[in-house]
């Protein structure tokens, strides 16, 4: 998909410890330790580790990454991928089976909330401009496994299969301080007994 | 077979070391250690001493090369630094300065 | 699925605690803390202002709390939360809007 859009790869046996900056898009398959600053997206991919402050536009996860993740646009921990740090972008995702431990912050939670495509999560290929001379052949660059395509993700589940809610609370587990069902509550709007739902016949 | 890329925006300032070819576009400036090829391709900007297999030049690199293989300098590429090395190709228009020692 | 469900209409607003166990549905307004077994679902219209523990819980609507759940947690695309999470499995759907803390254990590996 992204043939044409530059973009670096770091392979998975490279270890990179140093400040790294850039105008371009980075897939990391192997381990960088230090500072990312890269005005477009870094791709953690599966193999991938990263020990590092990173400040950029997008962020997809799917491997290791400790430190803190500024971005701009977007941050995705997809279902490998395993965080710990800080996160601080307007659009946040953590997919199911992902692990995290940190901090989330979006900013102003009465911001619209996001919509539009999120960055592709899988590893681009590169195709490195030709050179003067004969040069031994490359070969297709390895991907790390590839990730399934950003598919819909599964409909949440909204309320979970719950018996049937009737109108009149007849069916439901008798409820030891009683409540005004349905009609505004003008005055009486505190129900300052302790409510404890318990089975019927327990 | 090249894996890693790093592109031509790219800044990379510390070490780098691997397994793997390496392809730099961009800049780089510390010290790389590779156990296979690097090349330096014409946008690329090296400042960095490099220990390698084999190295290919045809940007700049300002640092000393130790390559247990061979050394590469093509045609439109800029170095200054010693070159150690037990075989050396330095094309014609190629501006080296340094040292170069074939004995290793 | 639980036998038993609460529903806490749209229209009720309860400050209390609530414990047992059951699944918990929550349209209207609840402060307080919540114990509850099963499942708690704070619907898109429910607010919620209170600690919850439970074994999985699901907002799709306002929470202000800490949340401690032995299974998931999702916050979903409709959901606006502020508060810390400790649970086994959380999800942050795209659209969600939240600020605090999430803990869920996370395997390093060794030479991190």
């Amino acid at each position: 998909m992204v043939d044409t859009v530059q973009s670096t790869i770091i392979g998975p046996s490279i270890v990179i410890r140093a400040n790294l900056q850039g105008d371009e898009d980075l897939t990391v398959l192997g381990r960088v330790e230090g500072t990312i600053n890269l005005t477009k997206t870094v791709n953690v991919a599966e193999s991938g580790v990263v020990k590092a402050d990173l400040t950029v536009r997008n962020a997809i996860v799917s491997g290791v990454v400790v430190g803190n993740i500024t971005a701009s646009d977007s941050v995705e921990i997809t279902e490998a991928g395993r965080m710990v740090g800080d996160i601080r972008a307007p659009r946040v995702i953590i997919v199911d089976g992902a692990r995290f431990r940190g901090t989330v912050d979006m900013g102003d939670l009465d911001a619209p909330r996001a919509s539009g495509p999120l960055p592709a999560r899988t590893v681009s290929s590169r195709s490195a401009a030709p050179i003067k001379g004969a040069l031994p052949a490359r070969g297709e660059v390895a991907k790390a496994k590839p990730l399934p395509p950003p598919m819909a993700r599964p409909a949440p589940v909204k309320s979970a299969p719950l018996a049937a809610k009737p109108a009149a609370p007849a069916t439901k587990p008798a409820v030891e301080a009683v409540t005004v069902p349905a009609a505004p509550i003008a005055a009486k709007k505190k129900i300052k007994k302790k409510v404890v739902v318990k089975k019927k016949g327990e | 077979m090249a894996n890693t890329v790093i592109g031509s925006s790219i800044v990379i300032d510390g070490e780098i070391t691997g397994d793997e070819d390496l392809v730099i576009q961009g800049t780089v400036k510390g010290k790389i250690q590779l156990k296979e090829s690097l090349y330096v391709e014409s946008s690329g900007v090296v400042e960095a001493d490099i220990e390698t297999q084999n190295i290919e030049v045809s940007g700049q690199v300002t640092g000393n090369v130790t390559a247990s293989d061979k050394v590469e300098l093509k045609s439109e590429c800029r170095m200054v630094g010693d070159i150690k090395a037990p075989r050396i190709l330095i094309a014609d228009g190629a501006s080296f300065k340094g040292n170069v020692d074939m004995d290793v | 699925m639980a036998d038993t469900a609460c529903v806490i209409g749209k229209g009720i607003q309860i400050r209390g605690n609530l414990s047992g166990s059951g699944d918990l549905v929550v349209e209207g307004r609840l402060e307080g803390h919540v114990a509850l077994e099963d499942h708690v679902v704070v619907e898109e219209v429910g607010t919620v202002v209170a600690d919850i523990d439970t074994r999985e819980l699901t907002i799709n609507g306002k929470m202000s709390g800490n949340i401690s759940a032995s299974g998931r947690v999702s916050i979903s695309s409709t959901a606006t939360m502020i508060g810390d999470v400790r649970a086994p499995r959380v999800v942050i759907e795209d659209g969600a809007r939240f600020r605090g803390t999430i803990e869920m254990d996370v395997p390093l590996p060794n030479d991190i």
